[in-house]
């Protein structure tokens, strides 16, 4: 997609935001129609016309034909939200020790690093580290099945 | 005395010099930067002493400004935002064997910058928190008002003066979530739970902070890196006569940028930049290895330390996007910025600004004796460093309030974040909103009561009119140049 034309569309959308956050304001009970009502009110008009002024603005003066690029790599983008994802997923049945030990070595493979000893490593490091210091030290508490 | 024994506590010492370690290896990675190291850290420092945490976060933050020099003068990898300008300079004397010196003057500018911009903090800080007790409601909502003129002045050739404004107000929309102050009737909570609070701000920083900058380097086609001048024999030089004046420069024009809310230490290195190449009796040097140029952008960059505490702390509007994350933690621990932090709180906070001290002086020594070897740092590659980022991105969301709402939430910011970013949005703007917005709306909503309705209360007190004062010029300097600019871009192309 053309980033002129993602940029119009994001525009849109904020503009079709403001219009409902403006609407759903009437529903404020009581004090707020005198307080967070306005405030609010005052946000969706600024974003408003804000959005309308650099939609007119990109219409006049953008005839640019950028592609829109979120990424140089698709496939290693898309495995890392992937990972990410089920990563949260994992967080809490199966404990950060365990679902951070498939994440790390998973990812960095994925992404192109080819060592295993030190893949092995460094996630053993990095949970080593996490137990030392957040665990025990700061006594941060961590999900899940414990494999220390 | 007393604070000065916190600080030279065995404890404290050796958590700055971690912190300040951390920050200098951290700012040496191409891909990781202050705000980020600052943001994964501070879900952290809950369980800490709070003056502890607060040290390590701030010796993180000096060293990590300090840290993006050393591959931009080795490796022509600026390992912050704020070291491209150093690499201007700094990678050509690399090159010509004079790396040595490159490194001797960047370590001891963003020592004098770091220093005097702590010392300034030290000094004006307590004095404008004191003004901060004459603020009502309607001065805390102008406040609100002064930080988001900033957001003007975060537009730059990348992101458009208006772009800048959407992502501003972006960031004070998505702040109404949750429960509303007034009737305590609940907003666009989508009838989620984890929703009732608000949006929590630290899942939001490490989003759009550290998650963004992993996925951008996932996403990277090649990881090629220069390292030829590593292997070049390199002759020690004594720094040049005059040098000082270049750092002075800098550090002067570093604390007053990193004062002004929303302005970071990338803009203030290369504003001190150019204006050494303006002063400079060697301007055909600027661009081939001139150590002037070094001098004044790293005293510039680490300048924005001290100086973005200013406002961080004294009024809660964060200088920059890691003063926004040393916010968060002042917050979670209980310490809202205001006078408060210089009486309640001054056994905390006097130390946490003294430290700042220690941690230059750390960097300063690091810098002198290990930096060429700390250089290596930068060749960490990419498919080892983002899965670790990321799983410290992950457990950073969650800690803070052992919430997986709060990864998805991270998840969501990084990505919604990077169309943002590739659409030209300002991030640093769309995150002063978030932080500015219930401030904002808490301003006006009593401001609203205690007016009976009308808007008048905003003008009325003289602080509320010098306000007004302060905000029309930090918004007209700006506006014109960019109206200027627009006229021009018009002119040409038509």
């Amino acid at each position: 997609m053309q980033k002129k034309w993602a940029d119009r569309a994001l525009l849109a959308v904020f503009i079709l935001m403001a219009v409902l956050l403006y609407r759903s304001t009437a529903d404020y009970p009581g004090i707020a129609q005198s307080t967070s009502a306005k405030y609010v009110r005052f946000l969706a008009v600024f974003i408003a016309v804000l959005c309308l002024a650099q939609l007119g603005f990109g219409l006049v003066r953008d005839h640019g034909r950028d592609i829109l690029v979120l990424t140089g790599n698709r496939r290693r983008f898309l495995a890392l939200l992937l990972g990410l994802g089920l990563f949260a997923i994992a967080f809490e049945p199966l404990g950060f020790y365990l679902s951070g030990a498939i994440f790390i070595p998973a990812i960095g493979w994925i992404l192109g690093y080819r060592r295993p000893l030190v893949l092995g490593l460094t996630t053993a490091g990095v949970l080593g580290f996490v137990y030392a210091v957040f665990v025990q030290l700061l006594s941060v508490r961590l999900p899940g099945i414990e494999i220390f | 005395m007393e604070y000065l024994a916190i600080v030279f506590s065995p404890w404290a010492l050796l958590t700055i010099f971690i912190g300040a370690f951390a920050g200098v290896a951290i700012g040496g990675m191409p891909g990781l930067t202050a705000t980020m190291a600052v943001g994964l850290l501070v879900p952290f420092t809950y369980t800490m002493d709070p003056a502890m945490g607060l040290m390590l976060l701030g010796g993180i933050y000096a060293g990590a400004m300090y840290g993006g020099s050393i591959p931009a003068i080795l490796l022509n990898t600026p390992g912050t935002p704020a070291a491209v300008a150093t690499a201007i300079e700094g990678y050509p004397m690399s090159r010509a064997g004079r790396a040595p010196l490159a490194l001797k003057t960047s370590v001891i500018a963003s020592f004098a910058g770091g220093t005097f911009s702590v010392f300034i903090l030290l000094l004006f800080a307590p004095f404008l928190a004191r003004q901060a007790l004459a603020f009502g409601p309607a001065e805390t909502f102008l406040l609100a008002l002064m930080g988001l003129a900033g957001i003007i002045s975060i537009a730059d050739e990348k992101s458009s003066l208006l772009k800048a404004l959407i992502a501003g107000v972006l960031g004070m929309i998505i702040a109404i979530i949750g429960t509303d102050d007034m009737s305590g009737s609940l907003r666009y909570t989508m009838g989620l739970v984890e929703l009732y609070d608000g949006i929590d701000f630290m899942p939001a920083l490490i989003g759009l902070f550290s998650m963004i900058q992993m996925l951008e380097l996932a996403g990277q086609k090649s990881h090629q890196i220069d390292t030829s001048a590593l292997k070049k024999k390199q002759k020690g030089e004594k720094l040049p006569r005059g040098i000082g004046k270049y750092m002075g420069l800098g550090a002067g024009t570093g604390t007053l940028i990193g004062i002004l809310p929303g302005e970071g230490a990338t803009i203030a290195a290369f504003i001190s930049y150019n204006l050494s190449k303006r002063i400079s009796k060697t301007k055909e040097l600027f661009g081939k290895g001139n150590p002037e140029g070094i001098a004044a952008a790293e005293a510039g960059n680490n300048g924005c330390v001290g100086g973005s505490l200013v406002p961080t702390i004294t009024l809660g509007i964060p200088g920059n996007s890691v003063a926004a994350a040393l916010m968060g933690a002042f917050i979670i621990h209980g310490m809202i910025p205001g006078p408060d932090l210089f009486t309640e709180y001054a056994d905390r906070t006097y130390p946490f600004i003294i430290s700042l001290f220690v941690a230059n002086g750390v960097f300063l020594a690091v810098g002198l004796f290990f930096a060429p070897y700390l250089a290596r740092i930068a060749l960490v590659p990419p498919a080892i460093m983002v899965p670790v980022v990321a799983a410290f991105a992950v457990l950073g969301s969650y800690a803070l309030n052992n919430s997986v709402f709060d990864i998805y939430l991270m998840i969501a910011f990084a990505l919604g974040g990077l169309v943002l970013k590739k659409l030209g949005y300002s991030l640093e703007a769309l995150i002063l909103g978030l932080i500015l917005g219930p401030i904002a709306e808490g301003g006006f909503s009593q401001g609203m009561i205690i007016g009976k309705g009308s808007p008048w209360i905003f003008f009325d007190s003289n602080i509320a009119k010098v306000m007004w004062v302060i905000i029309l010029a930090l918004l007209v300097p700006p506006l014109y140049s960019y109206w200027k600019h627009v006229h021009k871009a018009g002119k040409a192309a038509g």
